[in-house]
């Protein structure tokens, strides 16, 4: 936090989240003053859907983390910035659409039109104020993914309690929770997922991508850059668009037909750029591993667990089986420490590669000790492969469940 | 005091950068929007379309004004203003009675901080017959009168709100526009 304090661009950021901290609790005073049960339950619902959303976007770079303080940092940005900006921005630009062509373009297409012009650009410029603080934190594409992804779950949090309030005060029935919890499902569930996260992380992309791959053109960079910003807003564009709004017909599965349409093409995009820019990040510090040359660091069969996030869950899953769940825990302090030992190695920093080194060897002789020497991935077992369909039958269900209780049965 | 080197300069440049495109988003786009006119003419002889079929005929002398002007398939707002009178009428989706459509405006007017509702609620009806209910409330300032409809699944919400001077000399030609309200599909 120290060396963030160095930068001038740290205050400058520093005020703005002040600003924005103070026009969101003002707005969240009003809330809890008018409807303070409805109020604390859509803070707690969403805080609670955040959670997992964090996990898996922090997991995102399992080898090269980012700090808590700067992913914190463009959480708040998303929650406390875009948000204080984009409220006014958008009613206005949609009022300019009212204006300039008219009140039924606005209404179809206002949405559409004003609300991802002003969020993504507010929310882009998240990321643009982490790598003016901390510079050296984003080192890779798949970094301005986690960042980006980061500001888009601030914000979409921040603007679910916002509609679930209003929904409360659009009903008119005073403190009451059924429109929170309908909004839950509504914003939660059946928009969650391809939302502003998903938005934020292909625009910090973008912004990841012109910072990181200086071996390119300016020209080149800007150009990816822009272009991924562009993505960002097409895709919230199409989300908000009038297009289908009469949807596929009536029932569940004419709604998740709808969803599908408008939200999996960016999805996939996403998905298949994180695969793409994690496994070039995992091949390059594998290399640094594997050049070691030192089993009791890493083997060659953890070489291939250690990039790939559902190996190294393999991985534990079978030191739990084998040796119980301290030997799961400790592949797990294992497979961070030689993450960290292929960072310091990569940034040629001997005495901190000595640290993490004495740390990996440390966990193996844990590993040694309770018969479970080398952290390997095990077959597939038929429990395992249970579990997940399991879970799969267990979300759809809840996806079916929501849609219907919206409307679409 | 330590001067800033290039580079920390170059970085102070970049953050003012992001700060200044942040002022206009948020006070830029508002100004471009106050500086051009929201108020249009319209025509008080032919009805109006609000939204979910429902129209009015606009009272003589109002404007539209489009900032709160929302038309839609299934829902919609209007805004009119007679000189400083606001004269907004909302059609939402609404499965319950007229009652429960009455209560429901009442209870967000009197959630808005300053606002009560006054006397007593009187049955209203439009020319083509559409039953209602109507009211009045205080608001810091001003006054104002409310009126609730249900028609078809939807809810038709009128609020007028002005100064006591102001209503007094527009109501009338007000209440003749609230009774032209009608649905598709209800006689003329």
């Amino acid at each position: 936090m120290i060396a963030l304090t160095r930068e001038p661009a740290f205050w400058v950021v520093l005020t703005l989240l002040i600003a924005g901290g103070v026009r969101m609790t003002q707005l969240a005073g009003h809330f809890f003053t008018a409807y303070p049960r409805a109020t604390a339950l859509s803070v707690l619902l969403f805080a609670l859907l955040a959670v997992p959303f964090w996990l898996f976007v922090s997991e995102l770079d399992f080898i090269e983390r980012e700090p808590a303080e700067l992913l914190a940092l463009a959480f708040a940005w998303g929650a406390l910035v875009a948000t204080t900006v984009s409220i006014p921005g958008s009613a206005a630009l949609e009022n300019l659409v009212a204006k300039l062509g008219s009140p039924h373009l606005a209404a179809d297409w206002g949405a559409a039109i004003a609300g991802p012009a002003v969020e993504e650009v507010a929310k882009t410029l998240g990321v643009v104020a982490v790598v003016l603080i901390a510079r050296s934190q984003v080192n890779s594409v798949l970094d301005g993914i986690v960042y980006g992804a980061m500001v888009g779950l601030g914000f979409q949090i921040a603007e679910d309690i916002v509609f679930a309030v209003g929904a409360v005060a659009l009903a008119g029935q005073g403190d009451q929770v059924q429109p929170v919890i309908a909004t839950f499902l509504l914003r939660g569930f059946l928009s969650g997922i391809w939302s502003h996260t998903l938005f934020g992380a292909l625009a910090g992309a973008g912004i990841g991508y012109l910072v990181v791959k200086r071996e390119r053109s300016r020209p080149h960079r800007v150009g990816v850059a822009v272009l991924a910003v562009l993505g960002a807003w097409a895709s919230h564009a199409l989300w908000n668009s009038p297009v289908l709004v009469d949807g596929l017909g009536n029932g569940t599965l004419a709604l998740l037909g709808v969803l599908l349409i408008k939200g999996l093409p960016p999805l996939l995009l996403i998905l298949w750029l994180v695969r793409r820019v994690h496994d070039r990040e995992a091949d390059y510090y594998a290399g640094w591993l594997a050049g070691l040359g030192d089993p009791q660091l890493i083997t060659a069969g953890e070489l291939e667990v250690l990039g790939s996030g559902s190996r190294r869950a393999a991985a534990r899953r079978l030191a739990g089986e084998h040796a119980g769940r301290e030997a799961s825990a400790a592949v797990r302090r294992l497979q961070r420490a030689q993450a960290r030992l292929a960072v310091e190695l990569s940034r040629a920093d001997p005495e901190a590669a000595a640290v993490r080194a004495a740390a990996v060897r440390d966990q193996r002789a844990v590993l040694r000790r309770l018969g479970h020497p080398e952290a390997v991935a095990g077959p597939v077992t038929w429990r395992h492969r249970a579990s997940t369909i399991a879970t799969t039958a267990v979300a759809i269900a809840v996806l079916w469940v929501a849609l219907s209780a919206l409307g679409g049965a | 005091m330590a001067r800033l080197t290039r580079r920390q300069l170059t970085n102070l440049l970049g953050a003012l950068g992001v700060a200044a495109t942040l002022g206009g988003l948020a006070f830029g786009l508002p100004a471009i929007d106050r500086s051009l006119p929201s108020e249009r003419a319209i025509s008080t002889d032919e009805p109006y379309p609000i939204g979910a079929g429902v129209t009015v005929v606009p009272p003589a002398g109002a404007v539209l004004d489009v900032t709160g002007t929302r038309p839609g398939d299934t829902e919609g707002t209007a805004l009119f203003r007679l000189g400083p009178v606001r004269y907004a009428i909302a059609v939402r989706p609404f499965d319950g009675d007229l009652t429960a459509a009455a209560e429901r405006l009442r209870k967000r007017i009197v959630d808005t901080t300053g606002y009560q509702v006054t006397g007593a609620q009187l049955t209203v009806s439009t020319a083509g017959g559409l039953a209602g209910l109507q009211g009045g409330y205080t608001a810091p300032g001003r006054g104002g009168r409310y009126a609730v409809f249900v028609a078809g699944g939807h809810t038709i919400e009128v609020t007028i709100s002005g100064n006591d001077l102001d209503l007094g000399r527009t109501l009338p030609q007000i209440d003749a526009s609230t009774r032209t309200l009608r649905q598709d599909g209800e006689p003329q």
